[in-house]
């Protein structure tokens, strides 16, 4: 699947929707959407996401930070607001779009 | 090609951490880590996926996470103040040892010192004096009543000062001084820290007299509870901590009654200020005894040290509120050292002494001249800002003086009997540019050069409108004949418009405004060394040309009075001419005199030095001298000061100077002839008496440079600023 997909990256996406297409076109499909990173010391940011290079570097859009008020807290309790944002690939640990159940489940045919 | 990322092993998955952030209604948040990666994979090199109001300019501006130059919530030592109070960083007593804890009291007092000062220079308080979780969290001590009320005391000095500075504006953009978003600040609770320090204070006289007292006296006194455990520190360790408290209390003081309206508090400001001036003094002697401890361990780089023991302080992190000084990048703070902050607040009181001690006269060429004379010591801005609150008060000047009266008066109206003159719209734009123009003085050096230029074209424009009204008013009204029999004939003739007897003399004082803005325009860049030394030679001569008409108007301006004291006292036997005021008057002109000779000195000396090669030449591929002249003077060129074209006459009037002819030696003889003739005239005033010295020394100096270029061509000049700060000495060396 992967192989496949790194195929068919140059090609124009199709316009039929889900797991049918490749990857760049379904990633395309998630700009504007909210997206919510979280990078290694600990911090979330949720935004619109706005761009991403082949380095895999986010740039997010009307960012908030979230941020614990301790080392052993395990929610996130203060928040700000910081606008137009770049996370580094090397830093981001984990990467999640808002999306609903039907939608989740399309992502998942992508590890299968 | 294998995907970057592959770990996640699930892509329904929740984690843990952030499932407070909420996602939207009847969705969840997915993973898309994989599907990211594997697009990854796929873009090409410099390929990017991006929507259609993707904008490479925009994008370039984001703010990088991680990166220290830019990430201000990079997180550090602590997550939180409350985590960092948690492990014991800020301890409550900071120790069980009474002598340490209050050696770290003492370091706390003095860091804070270095942190005010840094924050006056303009830092964020945020990473300055907020950096201190004891400021931070003031109510974690009040079981201990020195530190706590001290704190309090901080953080009431620091609301005054930020409500000063904001109320002015004589913060830059970029400054961060006022950003004092997200810091606590709870005013009622501060505002009752200084009766506890005044409580404090009193314990520790007790304390310190206790210290004194002979042994008999010393058991009455003895319920007392020493500072520390060893009795012969005692006496040392209060008298520290004396010095310290009183300063905060005698600052704070002194700033409130700064603030009260009209100058009113400005005489026991003074006293305040002599107090925290003589305080200071003893917080430096105490810096021996503190330093005994480092002194013996026979440590060194003292001098880098932020407090007065040379220890690092207790309870200070400045990254752990670095994120409210947002939405700027974090920057690196260097504090200042120990010894230069008490520098610093000697100078601001030093400064706000000479606002205190201002005679407040409703005249705007006092007021002008004292602005002008404040901003010569480089002033920074917590004193530029009380000096503007003084002057700007509520649109009146001193808050006392509406600057429609105090502008009437400066052209000589009286708008007590004439109402209209209130609505004139002239009059009223006068007002307003009085008012800029002060706002303008009062700002910081770069500011003011940009400023004070574009004043001088609203000026201008000013001019000319009146110049039309004026004009026309005349046209009409041909039939009345002149009132003053003066010597110029436009400033003779006058007008009735709107009922309103309004004179062209009156414009007079204006115009010798607008020149002194030309000059201080023109002097300024001296202080922040924006000239380089092959542009001496024009900024002289457009010197020259300013100071020329201004002393042309003060020449004018003698004749004036001379003329109507004279007919005062035809009228009335009884009148006594004032020789003091007309022999003052006579004092300024002749300094002027002596600036302008000064001034045509530098000029033909500079330009004979370029013309034979022996200075730098304007050089360089990116300007020609017309060019580096336009960058210069542009502003003033458009406002028509002066009316012809400037560089065509300064290059007429300097391409054909010639060293052996030096016609340099009789300018910079006038201007020492004239310098030492009214040094007697200054002698009450410290001020002018000191501006003649520097006058008469830099006009003695350049004699010696001249006599010793025309003997020997081979000799190397350059120029310095040691006894004047614009007018240049030359100095002379051999190779």
């Amino acid at each position: 699947m992967e192989q496949e997909a790194e195929r068919s990256a140059t090609s124009v996406a199709s316009t039929s929707e889900g797991s049918g297409l490749d990857p760049i076109a379904r990633t395309r499909k998630l700009l504007f959407r909210q997206m919510l990173v979280g990078i290694k010391d600990g911090r979330f940011f949720l935004g619109n996401f706005h761009c991403i290079d082949k380095q895999g570097n986010i740039i997010l859009q009307d960012t908030v930070e979230y941020r614990s008020i301790r080392r052993s807290s395990p929610s996130p309790t203060e928040q700000r607001c910081l606008g137009m944002i770049l996370i580094p690939s090397s830093c981001r640990t984990s990467c999640h779009v808002d999306c609903s159940i039907e939608e989740q489940l399309s992502l998942v045919k992508l590890k299968e | 090609m294998q995907p970057a990322r592959v770990e996640e092993s699930s892509s329904i998955h929740h984690e843990t951490r952030n499932c407070s952030i909420p996602s939207g209604e009847n969705s969840v948040w997915a993973d898309v880590s994989p599907l990211l990666s594997a697009a990854c994979s796929g873009l090409h090199e410099g390929e990017l996926i991006h929507g259609d109001n993707f904008n490479l300019f925009a994008a370039m501006s984001a703010l990088e996470i991680m990166d220290p130059k830019m990430d201000s919530g990079m997180v550090s030592a602590f997550y939180s103040i409350d985590e960092a109070i948690e492990s014991g960083f800020a301890p409550v007593p900071i120790s069980s040892d009474r002598t340490v804890n209050v050696e770290s009291i003492i370091d706390i007092m003095d860091h804070l010192l270095v942190c005010e000062a840094t924050w006056h220079m303009g830092h964020s308080l945020a990473q300055t004096v907020y950096s201190c979780i004891y400021v931070l969290r003031p109510e974690r001590t009040s079981s201990q009543a020195l530190l706590h009320s001290f704190c309090r005391v901080i953080r009431a000095t620091c609301r005054t000062v930020v409500s000063v500075v904001s109320d002015t504006r004589t913060n830059e953009e970029d400054d961060l001084f006022t950003m004092t978003y997200g810091l606590p600040f709870s005013g009622d609770e501060d505002a009752k820290g200084l009766s506890l320090l005044n409580a404090v204070e009193e314990t520790i006289c007790r304390q310190l007299r206790a210290c004194k007292a002979t042994s008999s006296k010393r058991r009455a006194l003895e319920e007392l509870e020493p500072l520390q455990t060893s009795p012969h520190l005692e006496e040392s360790f209060c008298k520290a901590l004396l010095c310290r408290i009183r300063f905060r209390k005698h600052f704070l003081h002194t700033l409130n009654c700064m603030r009260r309206p009209q100058g009113r508090g400005f005489e026991l400001a003074r006293k305040h200020i002599a107090s925290c001036i003589s305080e200071l003094d003893s917080v430096l002697e105490s810096a021996e005894f503190l330093r005994l401890d480092l002194v013996e361990n026979g440590e060194n780089k003292i001098e880098e040290r932020t407090t007065a023991s040379g220890r690092h302080p207790i309870g200070f992190d400045p990254t752990l509120n670095k994120r409210l000084s947002a939405p700027t990048p974090p920057r690196a703070i260097k504090l200042l050292p120990w010894k230069k902050a008490l520098d610093y607040f000697v100078k601001l009181l030093h400064n706000l002494d000479q606002i205190c001690a201002f005679s407040l006269e409703p005249d705007l060429d006092s007021v002008l001249q004292f602005v002008i004379q404040f901003q010569k010591s480089r002033p920074d801005l917590v004193s530029r800002a009380h000096l503007q609150l003084l002057l700007v008060q509520d649109g009146k000047l001193y808050g006392r003086d509406t600057f429609l009266a105090v502008c009437a008066r400066a052209v000589a109206l009286d708008v007590t009997k004439d109402h209209a003159l209130q609505k004139n719209e002239y009059i009223l734009q006068l007002c307003q540019l009085m008012i800029n123009l002060l706002k303008i003085l009062c700002a910081n050096t770069p500011w003011q050069r940009r400023k004070l230029g574009k004043i001088l074209n609203d000026w201008s424009v000013f001019r000319v409108q009146m110049g039309i009204t004026v004009g026309q008013a005349m046209q009409q009204d041909t039939s009345r004949t002149p009132k003053n029999g003066l010597f110029i004939p436009e400033l003779a003739s006058s007008l009735t418009s709107n009922n309103l007897s309004f004179s062209f003399r009156n414009l007079g004082s204006m115009e010798k405004q607008r020149w002194n803005i030309v000059l201080t325009c023109i002097s300024v860049p001296f202080r922040i060394k924006l000239y380089s030394t092959s542009e001496y030679c024009m900024v002289y001569w457009y010197m020259y040309i300013t100071l020329w008409k201004l002393a042309e108007r003060a020449r004018f301006r003698v004749l004036i009075i001379v003329n109507t004291e004279e007919r005062k006292a035809k009228m009335n036997k009884d009148y006594h001419r004032d020789m003091a005021r007309e022999d003052r008057i006579s004092l300024w002109v002749l300094l002027l005199q002596c600036q302008t000779s000064l001034a045509q000195g530098l000029t033909v000396m500079l330009s004979a030095l370029r013309n034979r090669g022996m200075c730098l030449k304007s050089q360089g591929p990116f300007n020609t001298e017309n060019e580096k002249f336009t960058q210069h003077f542009e502003l003033l060129q458009k406002a028509s000061l002066p009316e012809y074209d400037a560089y065509q006459s300064f290059a007429e009037s300097t391409s054909h100077t010639r060293l052996d002819y030096l016609p340099v030696y009789e300018y910079f003889r006038d201007a020492q002839k004239i310098a030492k003739d009214i040094k007697v005239g200054f002698a009450n005033d410290p001020v002018n008496l000191a501006e003649v010295r520097g006058l008469e020394q830099v006009a003695e100096h350049n004699i010696i440079a001249v006599n010793l270029i025309n003997q020997d061509c081979s000799l190397k000049v350059s120029f310095q600023f040691t006894h004047h700060p614009y007018f240049a000495t030359a100095v002379v060396r051999r190779s």
